[in-house]
């Protein structure tokens, strides 16, 4: 449930953060400090975003799927998200803007097939969206989940 | 036919596109379609009829054969547009 992974703790907002790099570490933070990723975890997914190509991460309307491969230091499954405001350029490609920063632990596991078929209906979700795009508060993020078992 | 998802993990990006085909299919109302994903390592140009990738790894996937490229990989509507477009080159009738 992505209600479980997204707990209020996990949620974060940040002005001015002024570049993606920032963004990925702000984001990785409460992964790492309950031992969900390891720091690898964040340098593997700083990595993959610097790479040619890194910015397929973006899956559009200013979201970005910040996610690397489990053995690069995924210790259970996680979700976290930031807000950051204004958008800054993911790789530091214009092209790219992001407002919403998800960093996506998966381990390949049944459960990230559940998680992933959750994430994939939220954010095909117009109205979803809106509210994930426009959470001020961690209440507003949770508040758009359950919204989906409606959905389903 | 087979439409696979591709990405540079094969476990993000991918997924969620591979879902969002599935999705589109049930929408046109089309069975017997197979979808996968898979990370841009470990495919060839055998390996599905069609693939589906991101504007960003347009390029790498040159040469994986008919090579549709989406610019969200969570706008529906554009996705929905793209699956049945690539229905019709591979002679699959859409109902809808």
């Amino acid at each position: 449930m992505l209600t479980e992974l997204l707990t209020p703790d996990r949620i974060r907002f940040a002005d001015d953060v002024g570049s993606w790099r920032t963004a990925i570490t702000l984001v990785s933070e409460p992964l790492v400090t309950d031992g969900t990723i390891t720091t690898d975890y964040v340098d593997a997914v700083t990595e993959s975003i610097a790479a040619p190509g890194g910015t397929y991460i973006d899956l559009g309307f200013g979201f970005a799927l910040a996610h690397a491969r489990p053995e690069r230091g995924v210790v259970r499954p996680g979700l976290s998200y930031l807000r950051v405001r204004p958008a800054v350029d993911l790789a530091d490609d214009p092209a790219h803007p992001i407002d919403v920063f998800l960093l996506l632990a998966a381990t390949g596991s049944a459960e990230h097939v559940q998680t992933m078929q959750e994430l994939a209906m939220l954010l095909t979700d117009e109205d979803a969206r809106t509210r994930l795009l426009e959470a001020v508060s961690p209440a507003d993020v949770t508040s758009a989940l359950p919204q989906i078992g409606q959905n389903a | 036919m087979k439409i696979l998802a591709v990405c540079s993990t094969g476990l993000g990006s991918s997924f969620m596109t591979h879902l969002n085909i599935d999705k589109a299919l049930k929408t046109l109302g089309v069975s017997g379609v197979e979808v996968d994903h898979a990370d841009l390592g470990s495919v060839s140009a055998d390996s599905a009829d069609a693939v589906f990738v991101g504007r960003d790894i347009a390029e790498a996937a040159q040469g994986l054969g008919d090579v549709v490229v989406l610019d969200s990989l969570i706008d529906q509507n554009e996705i929905q547009t793209k699956v049945a477009a690539t229905l019709e080159r591979h002679g699959i009738e859409v109902p809808s």
